[in-house]
């Protein structure tokens, strides 16, 4: 029986696109004979959806990958899969889990149509700044079990009356003989700027070239001319919004964009029972360095939270580590480094580093060099140059020089790798100097 | 060959120096005092002389220390030792570091001075009398680390301890370990001497070509680099790593002060940091505090003087040395091994290329190849502990595959002189990655598998990488280095 229900991907991260096909499905892999390059981009199975009647029409791999359609970006449009967990106890007594398909329904003796949807997305941006509850956009598709593409458009108390930002779509995908899994597609939005009204006529032409139309009412809402005012609700760092500079103060253009984050709630009625699961949705820019990955991202952060700042010795591998390398020299290759060593704008001072030492290329080179070295099964020697996570603040030259360097975080400090990755590499150095690979005598 | 240097030498000993030869012993009836500087050399020559044997030793004290630290930790050390081992293992790796920093600035005094750079050392030279001991490549023993507590120690070192150990030295090269700090002393006397040395020898336009340690000790001061042992939390902070630049008497008096004091202490440190001989005599007291067997047990079985000359020993070893060489007759190992040694000479051209251009010191400017060149530098110092990593677990020879393990051979290359054009320096650098490429297919046909595999793949990539650079410098078609934007 169904014991429980699950979203899977229980997160699921979108990006902008205002093509009308989403982008296909690609593996970013490392190639074999040429470890140090680009990341070759393989297709993946792609499913093919029929807007109109909601269906898979089919599953292919593409022959190439194309990233725009007609100059537009094709946006990344996540599948949220439900899935059940089989047996009477969770996953501890032995249940398992298996995508919810029309047979298991059939089985249980409900429908495809007796599942019920419900997606709630925002942008709290400019609320989180101004603390005014009006400004919140929020868009909610309310329960839903058909098949219909669903525009989420975004409402918000400050906006000129009518006039809304849309937050994409979403479709409940009508399981078929070949597709019968149940799951739901979010497509996201275009990635437009909005902004606010400049006159008290809400349909004068918007001067502004950034911005696609005028949503705020600025006679009625403040964000348009919004400062921070340096108190402990800013963020850190503070200021970080589209405007001008006036004095010491950044004033507010009054943009907001189509970007948001929410949930997507599931619910099926069985056997005087309700059983329910939730996953989360997100939208943001697209990735436009598609065959390299940052060196720290969201799944490092997700990792952490899951299993903590520490790791168990066995799990710190050659493998593991040399994708932190990797993933170095990948975000090198996208540095002026010789501009950030002159620190210009956001940590001021003296170059930290020899200029002789910052050309990108050579510091690239110098990245690759470690990988080639791990690769031969000896210990990472640079363990202890890494930046502490309780580091992030010391700008003086020794802060600025460890690694990861010339980087900051989403906190304006300087970055740091999270601390699991850093005891991955620890880890990792406290073992022999060379990896056991004794030849059979 | 060593002659035409040890002839020289005699005003450090001090002695007088009888005028024949007598026999069966007998006291000289006739002796002469070694003047200084000796006859056929000025102040400023002696002093570079001196230099250049200063760089001979600590480039051939690096080496046997790296291959000493790589001897440690075998498969299947005892676990309980094992921190113990990798702290010692890291210690002397660590002071290897330091020795290639007072190479490093034993070149910047002969910039200043305006001498030749030596990048140079023999694989085996004779017993000078300023030589610590026979160069030897062999695994850490008991004896092996007598000789190197003895040739950091400091001038006054007396007692028990000192006594034994210093027996146990003697009894393992046969005859006297020369202390490295006796050659500084000499060095300060000489080129603190305004009547030896004038003040115009000091060039302070040198400065540029020479290594700064903004750029070789990449800007780590004192403890800053982190822990002296990666691999132990309770380790003490990474020393300083002395790379002085030197324009002036006071400049260089105070590198050579330095790099004397970081060697033996002078019996007087003046910071917390320990010197070499500090952590030598520790890491002796604690393997002399073990068994034989205990001993045995954490040392690989590594030949000694490992060498791709299958012809024997090599011209200049010592033909009392019963040791001498041992010709590495697996040949995968030896593919290995001369991978070893064109990475090695790679490492001796990049170094010696970046003296001969200068540093951009204006901040803002465009960083040029100087600053690739000892990126190189480090990543060939990278491939080395790699191959070297390999090489101690292959068969010295593959009829007795369970006998010893090859080890890195260190061979010294034909030559170390640098072409004059730059364009041919390159054309060098692209030789080395040519030579190199031809083992890497070599290598990749016989031990073709695992670890190996996956190395040499990298290792192939980074080296076409370098090549396509190369080729582009030569041809005058490289992209203009990247630096600061021109305010």
């Amino acid at each position: 029986m169904i014991h429980e229900l699950r979203i899977l991907p229980s997160l699921a991260i979108a990006r902008f696109g205002s093509a009308p096909t989403p982008m296909d499905n690609y593996d970013a892999v490392v190639d074999a004979a040429e470890p140090l390059g680009y990341r070759t981009l393989r297709p993946a199975e792609t499913l093919e959806i029929d807007v109109d009647s909601g269906e898979i029409v089919r599953a292919l791999v593409p022959d190439a990958l194309s990233f725009t359609e007609n100059g537009a970006v094709r946006p990344v449009a996540p599948f949220l899969e439900v899935w059940a967990l089989i047996g009477d106890e969770g996953l501890t007594g032995g249940g398992r889990l298996e995508p919810l398909t029309t047979a298991l329904l059939e089985e249980e003796g409900t429908s495809a149509g007796d599942l019920r949807w419900q997606v709630q997305l925002a942008n709290l941006k400019v609320m989180r700044r101004t603390g005014n509850a009006a400004d919140a956009v929020r868009a909610d598709s309310g329960e839903f079990s058909d098949h219909v593409r669903r525009a989420l458009d975004g409402t918000c108390d400050n906006f000129v009356r009518g006039r809304t930002i849309g937050f994409g779509h979403v479709q409940y995908i009508r399981p078929t003989a070949s597709h019968p899994q149940i799951r739901l597609r979010f497509t996201p939005a275009a990635g437009r700027i909005y902004g606010p009204t400049r006159s008290p006529f809400p349909n004068a032409p918007v001067p502004d070239p950034n911005v696609s139309e005028a949503v705020y009412d600025a006679q009625r809402g403040g964000w348009d001319g919004y400062r921070d005012v340096g108190g402990p609700q800013d963020t850190a760092p503070g200021g970080i919004y589209a405007g001008r500079r006036v004095g010491n103060n950044q004033v507010s253009s009054g943009y907001l964009d189509d970007g948001c984050d929410g949930v997507v709630r599931v619910s099926l009625e069985l056997g005087g029972r309700t059983l329910r699961a939730l996953g989360r949705v997100g939208a943001g820019p697209p990735a436009y360095a598609p065959d390299a990955l940052p060196i720290r991202t969201v799944a490092d952060e997700l990792e952490q939270a899951l299993f903590g700042p520490t790791v168990d010795p066995a799990e710190a591998t050659f493998e593991r580590v040399e994708e932190i390398v990797r993933r170095a020299f990948e975000t090198v290759r996208l540095l002026n480094t010789g501009f950030h060593n002159e620190d210009w704008g956001w940590a001021g001072g003296a170059p930290f580093m020899a200029s002789s030492l910052v050309d990108p290329i050579a510091v690239e080179n110098l990245h690759q060099s470690l990988l080639v070295a791990l690769r031969s099964g000896t210990a990472p020697w640079f363990g202890d140059v890494l930046r502490d996570h309780d580091a992030a603040g010391d700008r003086t030259f020794r802060g600025r020089r460890r690694m990861p360097a010339m980087m900051r975080g989403a906190d304006g400090q300087l970055l740091t790798l999270t601390r699991r990755q850093v005891a991955l590499i620890r880890a990792l150095a406290q073992g022999p100097l060379f990896e056991s690979e004794e030849p059979e005598s | 060959m060593r002659s035409r240097i040890t002839r020289h030498l005699w005003p450090i000993l001090g002695a007088p120096i009888p005028v024949r030869r007598e026999p069966d012993g007998a006291p000289a009836a006739e002796q002469i005092v070694p003047e200084t500087p000796p006859l056929e050399l000025s102040g400023r020559d002696y002093a570079i002389s001196l230099l250049r044997l200063a760089a001979e030793i600590e480039h051939g004290l690096m080496v046997q220390y790296l291959f000493a630290a790589y001897s440690l930790d075998p498969p299947g050390a005892p676990a309980a030792q094992r921190p113990m081992v990798r702290r010692w293992q890291e210690a002397i790796l660590g002071i290897a570091k330091e020795e290639m920093a007072h190479l490093v600035t034993v070149q910047n005094l002969l910039t200043a001075l305006g001498g030749p750079l030596q990048f140079n050392r023999e694989d085996f030279p004779h017993d000078t009398v300023l030589y610590p001991s026979g160069f030897r490549l062999r695994p850490l023993s008991l004896p092996s680390l007598a000789t190197y507590v003895v040739a950091e120690s400091p001038e006054v070192w007396e007692g028990e301890q000192a006594d034994r150990i210093k027996q146990q030295a003697a009894a393992e090269v046969g005859g006297t370990v020369n202390r490295v700090g006796r050659l500084y002393e000499e060095l300060i006397d000489v080129i603190g001497d305004p009547a030896l040395v004038p003040d115009s020898t000091f060039d302070a336009a040198s400065m540029p070509f020479q290594a700064s340690w903004d750029e070789w000790g990449r800007g780590y001061r004192r403890g800053e680099r982190g822990r002296q042992a990666a691999s132990d939390p309770d380790a003490p902070a990474v020393p300083e790593l002395i790379i002085d630049t030197v324009d002036s008497r006071t400049t260089a008096i105070a590198a050579l002060e330095q790099v004397g004091e970081q060697g033996e202490g002078f019996g007087m440190p003046r910071d917390e940091d320990e010197s070499h001989f500090e952590r030598f005599l520790k890491v002796h007291q604690e393997f002399e505090n073990l068994s034989e067997d205990e001993r045995r047990a954490l040392v690989r079985d590594i030949a000694t003087n490992p060498t791709t000359d299958l012809s024997g020993p090599d011209v200049g070893a010592d033909p009392a040395d019963t040791e001498t060489t041992s010709p590495i007759a697996n040949p995968t190992a030896r593919l290995w091994a001369h991978l070893f040694n064109v990475r090695y000479r790679k490492l001796l051209v990049s170094l010696s290329h970046a003296f001969e251009l200068a540093e951009n010191r204006t901040g803002s400017g465009s960083p040029g190849p100087r600053g690739s060149l000892i990126h190189r530098a480090f990543a060939e110092m990278y491939n080395l502990r790699s191959i070297a990593g390999l090489l101690v677990s292959l068969p010295l020879d593959h009829a007795e595959p369970d006998a010893a393990r090859a080890g890195p051979p260190f061979q010294m290359p034909h030559t170390l002189m640098l072409p004059h054009d730059e364009d041919d320096r390159w054309r060098l650098h692209r030789d080395l990655l040519d030579a190199a490429a031809t083992l890497v297919a070599r290598i990749g046909a016989v031990d073709g598998a695992g670890t190996a595999h996956d190395y040499l793949t990298a290792l192939a990539q980074a080296d076409r990488i370098e090549r396509e650079q190369v080729d582009a410098l030569i041809a005058g078609t490289a992209r203009a280095p990247v630096g600061a934007p021109t305010p």
